[in-house]
């Protein structure tokens, strides 16, 4: 990649030695995604160069800060720090050692959990309680980092599970919490375009990629999602894409411009029916464009 | 006098919260004050539940005392400034929370109410309003009246379906009135407007009154945080008025319109067309166009004012979601090794955690601080959204 305009000569703001940047990497490793039913290799493709960012980000400055998350339908989990004690390699005398010991780690819980997953049915991935979980982590390290230091956190997930409206609720509410709490949302899509991702992506101020082919994963993500959101201004990325923020219908889940918004609740449908099914309202015909306001004695 | 047996309620507000202050073991009194606040977090939660309807598109004239009680200084710097610092914060959560619903301004000064922010829903406007008004002179006496009947003029006008409020946020302790104020009290509880206050002072017997007959709340501060909280009670919907005519409205989702490699042409927003300001008006190729009939826009939410379709931005609308769909509450039990770490935080569980809180519904186990930001600010549970079998249930 040549095309990238190195950052100009002093960025003072971003080498203060008190900023910790928080890397939350989350890989979507259900066996059922399309990927990886179609060629099982691709998983240790994605892994190694999940493994190579996550070593990079290292390096950039010691103090940064890493934890990798394997996401799956019937539960995500953090495989690096693993939930059990730190794998005993040796002593840590050198960087270097750091970096085995994510390796290790990472692969070793990974294949624990891949060989844990019995069935063969095909389930969806469930990103948005996987980016809940790592929002509760970032918020552990936010409150318990020593006073006085800087932490910026960010979420990367890298998915090639395709996009569903059923977790519609759940990804609104991770976005808007990340967008509460500072945190950036990136996505790195393998294989589907991912329009919910995409909007958390905007809502949260984060880079959204579909990587063109599976081949280069590793110098996309290297050249995308390693720089730090402050850093990226002074990059040439990939344009934005304009982001479709159309809404899901509580009846069918599907995307739709136009609907019917109760009062009440604020649930959205498609059509007009005469009972929310929400909160249960019965409502008076279909309400008229331009209600005229009638005076009108109160009903008890 | 059918007075509130609960009067000078303000006076016990806070609680005597040092009797159940303890030493820990070793003797320190800080954790124990942490565990008080948090515990009283935990029990504000566990009270929102089972309040599913709410007049979420709600209408809320602010009133503030603009007159010259409002220079004292028990508050610092001012009352005036201490407040308007207040609002800001307050505008911001507000429409954080209530995503399609309007605030309008009004201010009180020299016996006269002068409307400073039309009813809008944006935050932005109204803070610029709100900060521009530490210049204005504060004088004479305020009066109640007048500021009542300027807001309940303009939230006669609005459809049946919206949730119509006031929130006075008084300094004085007189009003000076051109006519009989109860009157103007029977036409807002005629109206079904919702009218609270916030006194500054001391208690004064005519805003009890209001608050009493309408349906809204009476509260005195004790110093600038306990302003805060009062203020910030205001932020959750009130419970839906039992008057308020339900409708299943139309509304549009605009998204920004797509054409690949065609270069958009410039375009006047319909929002600023007939507006002279030149700093405002513009040509600009980016917006937001109505589904229903093109006309573009530049900010939601806003209604078409070419076809009258609301249109609103579906992320914004999902942001009050969490009211409708809250989640579940956990349940506080012993910790007795179910398991060595939290489930969402991965916070390894030691000495300290006699309690620790699980999910009815995935059964997951959490530490208190994962609990408490669940439920304020995440509104997922992190156990039930992964798993295929609970990702649904807890909405
Ligand atoms: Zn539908
Ligand atoms: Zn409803
Ligand atoms: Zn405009
Ligand atoms: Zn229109
Ligand atoms: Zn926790
Ligand atoms: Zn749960």
């Amino acid at each position: 990649m040549n095309n990238i305009v190195l950052p100009s000569e002093k960025t003072p703001e971003i080498t203060s030695t008190d900023e910790t940047s928080l890397l939350v990497i989350i890989l979507d490793s259900n066996p059922s995604q399309k990927t990886l039913r179609d060629n099982p290799h691709v998983l240790t493709q994605c892994v190694d160069s999940v493994i190579a960012l996550a070593n990079s980000h290292l390096m950039q400055k010691a103090q940064n800060k890493l934890a990798i998350m394997a996401c799956h339908s019937k539960t995500s989990q953090f495989i690096y720090p693993g939930p059990e004690k730190p794998l005993d390699v040796r002593q840590i005398d050198g960087q270097y050692e750091a970096f085995t010991i994510v390796e290790k780690t990472t692969k070793h819980n990974l294949a624990k959990l891949l060989l844990s997953e019995n069935s063969t049915v095909i389930t969806e991935s469930l990103l948005a309680g996987a980016i809940a979980m790592a929002l509760c982590y970032i918020a552990r390290i936010q409150r318990t980092k020593p006073p006085g230091a800087k932490l910026n956190s960010r979420i990367l997930v890298v998915t090639g599970s395709g996009s569903s409206a059923s977790q519609y609720m759940n990804y609104m509410n991770v976005f808007f919490t990340a967008q509460k709490q500072n945190v950036v949302i990136d996505v790195c899509a393998l294989d589907q375009h991912l329009s919910l991702l995409q909007q958390g992506c905007d809502i949260t101020n984060g880079l959204y990629l579909k990587v063109p082919q599976l081949q280069g994963l590793l110098q996309y993500l290297l050249w995308v999602f390693l720089p730090e959101p402050p850093v990226r201004e002074k990059l040439v990325l990939p344009p934005p894409v304009k982001v479709d923020y159309r809404a899901a219908c509580f009846c069918h889940r599907e995307l739709i411009d136009t609907g019917y918004v109760c009062s009440v609740c604020l649930s959205i449908f498609c059509k007009f029916s005469p009972i929310c099914t929400t909160c249960h309202t019965v409502f008076k015909v279909p309400a008229p464009l331009t209600v005229k306001p009638k005076k009108k004695k109160i009903k008890i | 006098m059918e007075d509130d047996p609960k009067e000078y309620r303000w006076e016990t507000g806070y609680e005597k919260t040092w009797e159940a202050i303890k030493e820990d073991d070793e003797g320190f009194l800080e954790a124990s004050v942490a565990d008080i606040i948090q515990r009283a977090k935990r029990k504000r939660q566990a009270l929102k539940h089972g309040n599913q309807k709410l007049g979420m598109m709600r209408h809320l004239y602010i009133l503030l005392d603009c007159s010259d009680s409002m220079s004292s200084q028990d508050l610092k710097p001012t009352r005036l400034l201490c407040t308007l610092k207040l609002m800001e914060l307050f505008i911001e959560e507000f429409f954080d929370q209530n995503p399609i619903s309007q605030i309008g301004i009004i201010i009180m000064h020299n016996k006269r109410a002068e409307k400073i922010s039309d009813l809008a829903g944006n935050a932005r406007k109204h803070i610029k309003h709100i900060g521009s008004l530490n210049r204005t002179s504060l004088i004479g006496e305020p009066s109640l009246q007048n500021g009542l009947e300027a807001a309940l003029s303009s939230l006669k006008l609005l459809p049946s379906h919206a949730s119509r409020e006031i929130l006075v946020i008084i300094g004085s302790l007189t009003t000076c009135d051109p006519g009989n104020i109860y009157t103007t009290i029977d036409s807002l509880k005629q109206e079904g407007v919702r009218c609270s206050v916030i006194g500054l002072a001391a208690e004064v017997h005519v805003c009890r009154k209001i608050a009493n007959q309408t349906g809204g709340v009476y509260n005195v501060i004790l110093d600038d945080s306990h302003f805060k909280d009062l203020l910030f009670q205001h932020v959750d919907p009130p419970p839906a008025a039992m008057c308020l005519e339900s409708s299943l409205i139309k509304m549009g989702f605009p998204h920004q319109i797509n054409n690949e490699g065609s270069e958009e042409p410039l375009t006047m927003c319909m929002c600023h067309v007939d507006s002279m300001d030149e700093s405002s008006s513009k040509l600009t190729t980016g917006g937001y166009y109505c589904p229903q009939c093109f006309s573009k826009y530049c900010e939601l939410p806003v209604e078409c004012r070419a076809c009258g379709l609301t249109l609103v931005s579906a992320p914004h609308l999902a942001r009050s979601y969490h009211h409708l769909f809250p989640a579940v509450n956990y349940n506080e039990v012993n910790f007795e090794n179910q398991t060595s770490y939290c489930f969402a935080c991965q916070k390894n569980f030691g000495e300290s955690d006699k309690q620790v809180y699980a999910c009815p519904s995935c059964k997951k186990i959490f530490c208190i601080d994962c609990d408490i930001f669940v439920h304020e600010t995440l509104h997922t549970c992190p156990g039930c959204a992964t798993n295929l079998a609970t990702f649904q249930i807890s909405h």
